[in-house]
């Protein structure tokens, strides 16, 4: 009982993720890639994405911090952030890279702070609610379960 | 203009309707009136305005900006106006001041050289008299002297009263005869030593003479002498109270005595000149008056000397009146006009041409009077002005002109007349008028005359100047408006730019969405364990989603190609079977419709052809589907034919006769033929001519232009019950005209549309093409049992002009006669039965085959033509199977034929099956089958795959076996038509598609083009070896993962140098068997591939997927690196882009630098798979 309503909190949960536009089919896509000779697969990718985004927005910050700010350095970092963000289906940190990018062609100092603080939010947004979803993930694993089939419910 | 935006503002001010209404009209009147006062040229804008309302607010400050540069104009042309005025008016004023100048300054000087020769003749003549008179005095004088010396000398000492008597008695007569001579004279005196005094004096006024002497009782002899000089003197005559004066008239020509002496008083006594005149003892010279004479008298004195010389006994006294020289003046001024006066060297007057006095009387008697006191008032005036200008250092000569005196101007001329002891000045005053009067009024009225002429010229000039610059202006104006309207124009066309490129943006931004959207139904169809109503539904799904990402593709392709970005590739491919997977394709379509589609391509069409394949189906695609769309009933034909573009002018009248509403557009095909032949004369172009025919609802003429528009349907109800954009039609046109090409709606005959379009292709120079085969030699009968009869007589028409004798069955009874008509010849009731139901003509045709010797008889049977609703079908397929020995049946299936048919079909031994429609390839399959067959023995027939054995060898084109080839490395479209009856499956119905045969799978790649993705493609990248490089750790996972999963072999790198290193690394350690296949799933596979690897050893991967951007090396410089390398090699690896701005500018610099192809990210799996296989096949096949 307890499992089975385990599992469908994570289900109701990734609908909600998915609702609310944090993440887009392409993570879906990345769950269709994990299978028995990848087990953690998303949960892999999903790492290396944090790891190489708290990198990135790190630069990004010093970047912007500069007296003078060298959009040349900070747009490919954009650009890394948008590919990657866009790879595991972060749709909105992806959106919010979009407009951080048109702001750094502008060479607007102050709508880059903007972008940039916006940015952060919504990866800690998309890591904070995975990070949940992987919580939730390995319980269900913990406790036997299996991990239910994703809806199409978007 | 801003009285417009201001009454735009009010207009929005809300208020009651009526009084708002009312008020808006008053406010707008008197902004029209102030705009209209403010710019006078603006109604001329009206136009252009109400075009810009309807443009709406974008357009508001392109109408400002007009209007400020029409002020601008306006006061440019203004200020022309004005300065072309001024000058004219500058030049007019200049010609005027000129011609008066000269005229009049001419005149006047040659006037004045006149006038001063006048004014010095005028008072030469007085001046010459004045000489002429002295002269006389004088020499009157000298000679009365000479006579009194002669006379006294000879009584010479007189000593006695008598003797001196004698003498004054004979000096008395010496002096009158000389008197009496001289008429002009007025006195002659003898003033003796002793103060006697003889004179004769004539008195003008009362014309007498008279003789006037002293008593001679009181002069002394001894009163005579040198001594007594000083004591002689004037006062002596007047003052000598004791000497009695008398005066004797005399008869003026005789000089006798009239009457007695009178004795007259000293006052009456006329000037006697006396000692004192002649002080030096030399001749003098002095004005007089007297008091008998109004005017001066000139009188000279002389002394006369004794016998010795030396002491005077007498001074001698002429005196002459200058009355004369006032009698000439007068006359003078009386011809010519003015005043003369002529005075001596002190002033006064002397003599003047008026009648006024000379002499002013005093209390002492008359005294000469000075010229400025003259009682006349000009010689007054001409004097004080004369005195006044030039005061006492008066020169010699004086000549002004314009002087004033009073309110009129004169000329005064002054002359010197030096005489000695008696200078004299003239002085002529001649009004001005009456030298220059003339002149003067000539001159003002000239000077007026020409003021108004120039006037009158200037106003005519402005006139023209405004006639004429208001043409100039207006052409302005109206270049002006040109310029505006381009300018308007491009803006316009900028802003269909903007939305294309929008429209273009949108739905590439839709489309990522939609492939997401594809890629999950793809996984859904792939899930095993649905049921299969869901399947159906789901491959409904996405089915529509293909149709709606197909409709955002066309959206882009039509952007695209109107933003010129829109690249044909150039490749070769087959026309023939494009067109011929085009038809099957929408055949399918078209039967469930009642529907024929039917390709009818000519026999000269080329095989090969270069281009851009993907284009030219979509071309047709667009078009067939347009057709289906409006046809309910009948058929679609496509056909197809060819022309050279060399041998298009012999073809032309032909054409042109036959199809006249065709020809402009062949004369443009001729002229673009010319610019072909031009440009590239090697290229063997050829001409395709296409036409798709079809039978539905047609175009009403006058949208056969539009049609083409975009979002343009010949019906607005069309989307209603249709559906669809008007995009189709509209990219069709773009992209024919692309390939040199154009498309028109034509003519036709009876229901539905033609559409006719050419194409200009090149076709290979090596090309062996249109190999037909000759199949009149096997005495073939071909009985075709259609129902559709298009494709029937078409195929028909066919086969006959190849020689095969054709008999045309269109339904089950037709085609039962005619097969006991052939078949059972030798039972005579039937054929009689036929003879009867069969029409002549194909009685005709029955006859002439049953003269074949030795026919061979293919009987295709569309399977349409059997009652398939219920089960008859078998009973007369049982019939048909009595025939089998004698003839070859051949199949036309449906695609949704069912599989009880199908396999009853195979049970008994019928294996030449072909799907719908049947076309010209798929005959000559089926033809070529059956001859070969034949030349067999009969003992082959039941072979499974005999068939595309036959046409492997006879069609002499290469094709893979499928039983040794793998089914992944298939070509896409395989030249096999026949099912395979062994294996046939149901497609549509099929729930598991993993069962699927390879046929079945390619003709479903066929059906789907490639879309559908089975379990199959799961491994699909099997033993493909894929170099990845990638920087985001992210993506790399992701596609490192996704590949594999699909069986390639994945090398990941971090960067382009990275990617180029590992490339000569391993193409140095290719040998290296470590590296090869690491994934040991599939072994049979890996062993299909091995000699293709082996083949391929040289290069260490089948594929490199780069990443554009990149940290150390791009993609787009690794690529070129890479492509360096392989410069003199034979190496070519495929290399693919993954970018994630998806722009088609991206994707040409891609294609620039050397990539083969491209993927956008995020990356979807499907199109990954399908760009590498396309990338990788063609090297393996």
């Amino acid at each position: 009982m307890d499992l089975v309503q385990m599992q469908k909190s994570l289900q109701d949960y990734t609908k909600s993720l998915f609702l609310e536009g944090i993440l887009d089919s392409q993570f879906l896509q990345l769950q269709q890639l994990q299978d028995e000779s990848n087990p953690d697969f998303v949960s892999q990718v999903v790492t290396l994405f944090f790891q190489d985004s708290d990198r990135i927005l790190n630069d990004l910050s010093l970047s912007l911090d500069q007296q003078v700010v060298d959009f040349k350095k900070v747009d490919p970092h954009v650009h890394q952030l948008k590919g990657s963000s866009s790879s595991i289906g972060a749709q909105r940190v992806k959106n919010a890279c979009v407009v951080f990018r048109s702001f750094c062609e502008q060479q607007n100092v102050e709508a880059c702070h903007r972008c940039l603080q916006q940015v952060k939010q919504e990866y800690y947004l998309v890591k904070n609610r995975l990070e949940t979803l992987f919580k939730l993930e390995q319980q269900i694993v913990a406790s036997g379960g299996m991990i239910p089939p994703v809806e199409l419910g978007f | 203009m801003r009285g417009d935006s201001f009454s735009m503002s009010i207009e929005n001010i809300p208020d009651s309707p009526m009084v708002s209404r009312k008020k808006k009209m008053k406010i707008r009147k008197v902004f029209d009136k102030m705009t209209q006062w403010v710019t006078p040229w603006r109604s001329n804008l009206e136009s252009p305005r109400e075009m810009m309302i309807l443009r709406g607010d974008v357009e508001q400050d392109e109408f400002q900006y007009a209007s400020s540069h029409c002020l601008s104009s306006y006061y440019s042309v203004f200020v022309v106006r004005l300065a072309i005025m001024v000058m004219l008016a500058i030049l007019i004023g200049l010609l005027t001041v000129l011609t008066w100048h000269f005229t009049r300054i001419y005149t006047k000087q040659s006037l004045k050289t006149l006038a001063y020769g006048l004014r010095y003749e005028l008072l030469q003549r007085p001046v010459l008299r004045m000489w002429s008179v002295v002269n006389t005095t004088s020499e009157l004088t000298t000679a009365q002297v000479k006579l009194s010396e002669y006379v006294i000398k000879k009584s010479d000492k007189p000593t006695t009263q008598e003797e001196l008597v004698e003498m004054y008695q004979a000096m008395k007569d010496v002096t009158w005869a000389l008197f009496a001579s001289a008429k002009a004279l007025n006195a002659i005196t003898i003033n003796y030593r002793n103060g006697f005094v003889q004179a004769f004096h004539r008195d003008p006024a009362s014309s007498s003479t008279f003789y006037i002497f002293s008593d001679l009782k009181n002069y002394s002899i001894n009163g005579i002498g040198p001594e007594d000089v000083s004591g002689w003197n004037n006062q002596s005559i007047h003052g000598n109270m004791s000497a009695i004066w008398y005066q004797q008239q005399l008869d003026p020509v005789t000089g006798d005595k009239l009457g007695k002496p009178l004795k007259i008083p000293p006052d009456d006594l006329i000037n006697i000149a006396g000692i004192s005149q002649v002080p030096d003892g030399e001749a003098s010279w002095h004005v007089t008056v007297s008091k008998y004479m109004d005017s001066p008298l000139l009188s000279a004195a002389l002394p006369v000397f004794d016998a010795s010389n030396k002491s005077i006994v007498a001074v001698v006294g002429v005196t002459t009146a200058l009355y004369s020289v006032g009698q000439l003046m007068r006359d003078l001024v009386d011809v010519h006009g003015g005043h003369i006066y002529l005075t001596s060297q002190e002033g006064y007057l002397l003599a003047t041409s008026t009648n006024g006095p000379l002499l002013k009387n005093t209390t002492n008697g008359p005294k000469l009077m000075k010229a400025i006191d003259s009682e006349e008032w000009v010689i007054r005036a001409g004097a004080q002005w004369l005195e006044k200008t030039y005061g006492s250092k008066r020169p010699q000569e004086v000549h002004a002109e314009n002087v004033k005196l009073g309110d009129q101007r004169y000329y005064i001329d002054s002359f010197y007349l030096n005489l000695k002891r008696l200078p004299i000045r003239g002085v002529v005053i001649i009004p001005r008028k009456f030298i220059m009067g003339k002149v003067d009024e000539r001159a003002f009225k000239t000077l007026i005359i020409l003021i108004s002429a120039s006037v009158c010229i200037f106003f005519i000039g402005c006139v023209c100047i405004l006639i004429l610059t208001n043409g100039v202006s207006k052409e302005m104006k109206l270049r002006a408006e040109l310029i505006r309207q381009l300018d308007a124009r491009r803006r316009a066309e900028a802003s269909s730019n903007y939305k294309s490129q929008f429209l273009a943006n949108m739905s590439h931004e839709l489309r990522t969405p939609m492939a997401a959207v594809i890629g999950l139904l793809d996984i859904l169809i792939s899930d095993d364990c649905l049921s299969n109503e869901q399947y159906a539904t789901v491959t409904q799904i996405r089915k529509c989603s293909t149709a709606l990402l197909r409709l955002l593709n066309n959206i882009l392709d039509l952007s695209k190609v109107e933003s010129g970005k829109l690249v044909l590739e150039e490749a070769e491919f087959d026309l023939g079977r494009e067109l011929e997977g085009l038809v099957d394709m929408f055949s399918v379509q078209c039967i469930n419709q009642n529907v024929e589609t039917v390709l009818d391509l000519s026999d000269d069409m080329p095989a090969l052809v270069r281009g851009d394949s993907a284009r030219l189906v979509q071309i047709f695609a667009n078009l067939i589907s347009n057709s289906i769309k409006f046809t309910t009933t009948g058929h679609i034909i496509l056909r197809g034919w060819c022309e050279n573009i060399n041998s298009l002018h012999d073809e032309m009248s032909l054409t042109v006769d036959r199809k006249k509403p065709w020809a402009p557009m062949k004369t443009k095909l001729v002229q673009h033929r010319n610019h072909l032949q031009k440009c590239c004369k090697n290229a063997n172009k050829m001409v395709l001519w296409f036409e798709v025919d079809d039978t539905g609802c047609g175009i009403d003429p006058s949208k056969w232009d539009s049609v083409f528009e975009s979002f343009e349907q010949a019906d607005p109800s069309t989307t209603r019950t249709h559906g669809g954009t008007g995009l189709g039609l509209c990219i069709v046109r773009n992209l024919v005209n692309k390939m040199g090409g154009e498309i028109k709606v034509v003519q036709k005959n009876g229901l539905g549309t033609l559409m006719r379009l050419y194409l200009i292709l090149s076709t290979p120079e090596t090309a062996d093409q249109n190999i037909q085969p000759d199949f009149s030699k096997y005495g073939l009968v071909v009985l075709l049992s259609m129902y559709g009869s298009t494709a029937r007589m078409i195929t028909s028409k066919w086969l006959r002009t190849h020689g095969i004798a054709t008999v045309e069955a269109s339904d089950w009874n037709e085609l039962t006669q005619i097969i006991r008509d052939l078949l059972e010849m030798g039972s005579r009731d039937n054929s009689f039965d036929s003879q009867n139901n069969i029409a002549d003509s194909l009685r005709a045709e029955l006859s002439n085959i049953k003269e074949i010797k030795n026919p061979v008889f293919v009987i295709v049977v569309d399977i349409g033509v059997l009652d398939l609703t219920t089960d008859i079908w078998k009973e007369q397929l049982n019939y048909l199977d009595r025939f089998s020995n004698k003839a070859k049946f051949a199949w036309l299936l449906k695609h949704d034929t069912s599989n009880i048919v199908k396999t009853e079909l195979r049970r008994k031994g019928h294996v030449m099956m072909v799907n719908k429609p049947l076309y010209k390839a798929k005959m000559i399959q089926i033809l070529e089958a059956v001859i070969k067959n034949r030349k067999r023995c009969s003992g082959l027939r039941n072979r499974g795959n005999w068939n595309s054995d036959d046409s492997s060898e006879t069609s002499g084109e290469k094709h893979i076996d499928k039983s040794v080839q793998p089914s992944t490395l298939h070509s896409p479209v395989l030249k096999n038509y026949l099912i395979d009856a062994t294996n046939s499956n149901d497609d549509s119905t099929s729930a598991s598609m993993t069962q699927k045969n390879p046929e079945e799978e390619d003709w479903k790649d066929r059906l789907y083009s490639g879309i559908a993705l089975d379990g199959k493609n799961l491994k699909s990248l099997e033993g493909i070896r894929i170099l990845l490089a990638e920087d985001t750790p992210v993506l790399q996972r992701v596609a490192t993962i996704m590949l594999e999963k699909m069986g390639a072999t994945v090398t990941a790198v971090w960067d382009g140098q990275q990617a180029v290193d590992s490339l000569n690394y391993k193409s140095i350690n290719a040998q290296d068997p470590t590296e090869e296949h690491k994934s040991s799933e599939e072994e049979t596979a890996n062993n299909s591939i091995n000699p293709q690897s082996s083949l391929r050893n040289s290069s260490p991967y089948d594929l490199i997927l780069m990443d554009c951007q990149m940290p150390k090396m791009d993609g787009y410089e690794a690529t070129k690196a890479i492509r360096r390398a392989e410069i003199g090699t034979e190496q070519h690896i495929p290399i693919v882009a993954l970018t994630a701005h998806a722009m088609s500018s991206d994707e040409a610099k891609c294609l620039e630098v050397g990539m083969d192809a491209y993927l956008t990210k995020p990356i979807d799996r499907n199109l990954m798979v399908s760009t590498i296989l396309s990338l990788t096949k063609p090297s393996s096949a």
